[in-house]
């Protein structure tokens, strides 16, 4: 191992210790405190600053290091899609995010796959939503796997094998967060956000100045060079046009406002005013994004022809190249922690649904939340493992998969966010609507018409969806008496409003 | 809801900063501060976001405190 191998692994073994250690340190004092909902979403009792940190924390994946760098570096303009929908996403969570809180709370519901179920009052469609989530789930475990691998193996200049580097992705994720659940995830995401915010801020002014005299410079060589990178249809002819970036924005942000992790971080806030605030402050993280981009189409002049995979560790070349080994490895702990956080949260989530919609369904568990917790804990190993293994065995399984999850996911959105607003959305037309959606962007996508005439196929599948729930709603099967007779405040789901805040000001 | 609460139309201004607006910005010159002005609107419209759901935010602590 050359020195500077030796010094920027240790810093990396150094943080890695420190953040199981600070996930661990997290459920102290709440330790006693057993049932799922302690676990699973906090106890319900975080507030406005450890739920921005979550939230900003799960939000800034690896994606954000490699992908957005990659994209950027690849096509240019098509990457601002990611900042148009979380902006969008995260200023409607105002409304959503209050009244997704309110409902669990009120029903003592933990997960959206048991919100499902109470909704429709079945609970075998809390089954079905749970096993379909965690197929949309597994390929982002993956992803963060992989993603943590490759910066590992980068920072540490070849030092750890991509392998080994796997491997601690899976164990430093599974060392906290089956101890200490969302709270844990809270607390790393503390260190997390600190690193990310200091070393992209760090980025931003270094890289132009190193490479190219500045901003100015850079951004004038940009425009006259590679004026094809900056505007859509983006670089290459890549499809991705003005409509693909509308309908894309469109979609994800409705699909991330139910996305099961954050409404995971949703439930465990201590009120609804602490996610309204939230709502209000989280966009500036969004800022933070702009760098990766700019840095990834900075790596076009500086290390031009990376293809492929290569085109993902844009930002780590460029780091790499210009830094001393320390430093190296302190922006490579921001990027694995970019990968843990949200693996912890998405492990966290299937182990709930699990423990709580799919397991919960099982005699010894029913009603029993301190088993269900231990069910959910011994699923979180599980799912882990799985997605661990798959990506020794079998990495394009998963891939073919990823290719569908955020897709796939928006299919709920009208059996949940219609569903929880609109009484006569019926059970039969929320299921044919998810169906009829989820049958399409398989189709869509694995035949490789996404986008489909300049459409992301996701959104023209939620289209017909919404189209089909509505239809079979109105002129489908009647609701059943027993569904009839119950009252709509036991059914649906509303904004607490703001007066509500002035009532529950002492808790 | 929104008869209540008109001000959360506010929540919509980003959809119209990012997504409705961009067949006007799509564009690379005029430059701003050197960024091509496709990256210049889309920064504006990431740091209008906040404001836009601080407005909506202020509505609603109006109408508490009434």
């Amino acid at each position: 191992m050359s020195g500077d191998a030796a010094v920027a692994t240790a810093i990396f073994g150094g943080f890695m210790v420190l953040t199981v250690a600070l996930g661990l340190l997290a459920v102290r004092g709440h330790g006693r405190t057993t049932g799922l909902a302690e676990w699973s979403v906090g106890g319900r009792s975080l507030g406005t600053v450890f739920i921005w940190v979550l939230m900003a924390g799960e939000g800034y994946t690896s994606f954000s290091y490699l992908g957005a760098a990659g994209w950027g570096y690849n096509f240019g303009a098509p990457v601002l899609y990611v900042i148009a929908y979380m902006s969008c996403g995260y200023a409607i969570g105002y409304v959503v995010g209050p009244t997704l809180w309110s409902y669990a709370r009120r029903h003592g519901l933990v997960t959206i796959t048991d919100m499902v179920a109470h909704r429709y009052g079945r609970p075998w469609l809390g089954t079905v939503v749970a096993v379909l989530a965690t197929v949309c789930l597994l390929p982002y475990i993956q992803l963060q796997i992989t993603g943590m691998g490759v910066v590992v193996s980068t920072i540490s200049y070849g030092a750890i094998s991509l392998n080994w580097a796997y491997f601690i992705a899976f164990a430093v994720t599974t060392g906290f967060v089956v101890v200490s659940g969302l709270r844990g995830s809270a607390w790393v995401s503390v260190l997390k956000d600190v690193l990310v915010i200091a070393t992209l801020g760090f980025l931003a002014i270094y890289v132009p100045l190193h490479y190219f005299d500045g901003y100015g410079p850079f951004l004038d060589r940009l425009v006259a060079e590679k004026p094809d990178w900056l505007t859509f249809t983006g670089h290459g002819g890549s499809g991705m046009g003005g409509s693909w970036f509308v309908t894309t924005s469109f979609l994800n942000s409705l699909t991330v406002v139910i996305f099961p992790t954050t409404v995971a971080g949703y439930l465990g806030a201590r009120n609804a005013d602490a996610l309204r605030r939230n709502a209000m402050l989280l966009p500036f993280y969004n800022v933070l994004l702009f760098v990766p981009m700019l840095l990834g189409m900075a790596a076009i002049f500086v290390v031009p022809g990376l293809t492929g995979a290569g085109s993902n560790l844009a930002l780590f070349k460029l780091v790499v190249d210009s830094l001393p080994a320390w430093a190296v490895g302190v922006i490579g702990v921001a990027a694995a922690l970019s990968s843990i956080v949200p693996m912890a949260v998405f492990m966290l989530v299937i182990g709930t649904m699990w423990g709580r919609s799919v397991l919960g369904a099982v005699p010894r568990l029913a009603g029993r939340p301190d088993r269900q917790k231990t069910a959910a804990q011994v699923v979180v190993v599980a799912s882990g493992a799985l997605a661990l293994v798959l990506t020794y065995t079998e990495p394009n399984t998963l891939v073919r998969l990823s290719l569908i999850s955020y897709e796939g996911m928006a299919q709920l959105v009208p059996m949940i966010l219609l569903g929880l607003v609109w009484r006569r959305l019926t059970l039969w037309g929320a299921v044919s609507g998810l169906a009829v959606g989820g049958a399409l962007v398989c189709a869509l996508v694995f035949t490789e018409h996404d986008p489909v005439g300049g459409v992301n196929a996701g959104a023209l599948a939620l289209a017909v969806n919404v189209l089909v729930a509505l239809a079979v709603s109105l002129w489908g099967p009647r609701p059943t008496a027993s569904d009839a007779a119950r009252s709509d405040d036991e059914v649906l789901a509303r904004d607490p409003g703001p007066e509500w805040v002035v009532v529950s000001g002492e808790g | 809801m929104l008869k209540k609460r008109p001000h959360l139309l506010w929540l919509l201004a980003p959809y119209g900063l990012h997504l409705v607006a961009l067949p006007l910005v799509d564009r690379l010159r005029p430059t701003v501060l050197g960024l091509p002005f496709l990256f210049f609107w889309i920064l504006v419209a990431t740091l209008l976001t906040p404001a836009a759901v601080f407005l909506a935010w202020r509505g609603d602590r109006k109408r508490g405190r009434a």
